[in-house]
């Protein structure tokens, strides 16, 4: 029998959010493919650079997800712990589902050329790694 | 010594020749083979590596007609399927056949398990590489959204990270249960 076991999704939440959420593109394990951004290692990064933070809970995934605000504000605060506890900064707080209400009615119309700028202040403002 | 040696090595392979066909050890080669090589590719396998939390999967035997059967659109973890059923395409519902490969990018939904009554996480993975498969077509739309929504929309072609686009057939991989708290 090769799948006796599944892993249990019963804890709670976000974690069964992003399982049908995100999980589908990001993967189980927040590396992403060739096409999907990698979550694991790498996204709380984002929090360590003026405009990264909202740069974060405007990407489409988020403020697209079928999720409320408080939902969406919950797995947002989850994947960030779960798969980039490392760059997390230590005075981090939580969005919150008011945050995130006003984000994402904002929408983030050229993604690549904010994160790229983002990534490049990353690089030569905040070396982390 | 040598002689003995000989002797008790013919002894052994000549015994064992009789034992054994070579069909049924291909057989066994290949199922070993391949079915290592499934493991570290499954979704679950990956997820389950960094998950202490197991439960089992129900068991189908408890299920009976359509919703028990696999190769039916009527099965149970079919509920938001929407291409050719692996199962009727040389694979099983966690595998693709041979020749494909596994898309890691996914469709997930849950479908509720009429045997215990609990909600599971589901992954519909496309297996890319082949042409359509044609057989045991199913359109089954549960949580579907329109096209609109990207994500939520299985009537995509979902072979994202391969490297092929070919889209061949699609599996339903249980990733867990999907329970509130």
């Amino acid at each position: 029998m090769l799948l006796a076991v599944v892993p249990a999704l019963a804890t709670g939440g976000a974690e069964l959010d992003y399982a049908v959420t995100c999980q589908g593109c990001h993967l189980g394990d927040g590396s992403g493919t060739d096409t999907v951004p990698r979550l694991a290692g790498s996204v709380a990064r984002f929090l360590r650079v003026p405009g990264g933070r909202e740069y974060v809970a405007r990407v489409p995934g988020v403020a697209q997800a079928p999720l409320d605000d408080a939902a969406t504000a919950g797995v947002l605060n989850w994947m960030l712990k779960r798969f980039d506890a490392e760059h997390l900064p230590a005075d981090f707080v939580p969005y919150s589902a008011t945050e995130i209400g006003t984000l994402r009615r904002a929408p983030l119309i050229d993604v690549q050329t904010v994160r790229r700028r983002l990534l490049d202040a990353l690089e030569h403002d905040a070396p982390t790694r | 010594m040598t002689d003995r040696l000989d002797r008790l090595c013919e002894r052994l392979t000549r015994g064992f020749a009789r034992r054994t066909s070579r069909r049924a050890f291909f057989t066994r080669l290949g199922t070993l083979l391949v079915g290592v090589a499934g493991v570290p590719v499954l979704p679950v396998a990956r997820a389950a590596a960094d998950d202490d939390a197991r439960v089992p999967v129900p068991d189908d035997a408890a299920l009976h007609g359509d919703v028990g059967d696999p190769s039916s659109c009527n099965y149970w973890r079919h509920c938001a399927i929407d291409g050719f059923l692996c199962s009727c395409c040389g694979g099983s519902q966690n595998t693709c056949p041979p020749g494909t490969e596994m898309s890691p990018v996914t469709w997930i939904g849950t479908c509720r398990n009429p045997a215990d009554g609990k909600d599971y996480v589901i992954s519909y993975n496309d297996c890319c590489g082949q042409t359509l498969c044609m057989r045991c077509r199913c359109t089954r739309t549960e949580a579907e959204r329109p096209v609109y929504v990207t994500m939520k929309n299985n009537d995509l072609l979902w072979c994202f990270g391969t490297k092929s686009r070919a889209v061949n057939c699609s599996v339903a991989v249980v990733l867990g249960v999907a329970t509130r708290s």
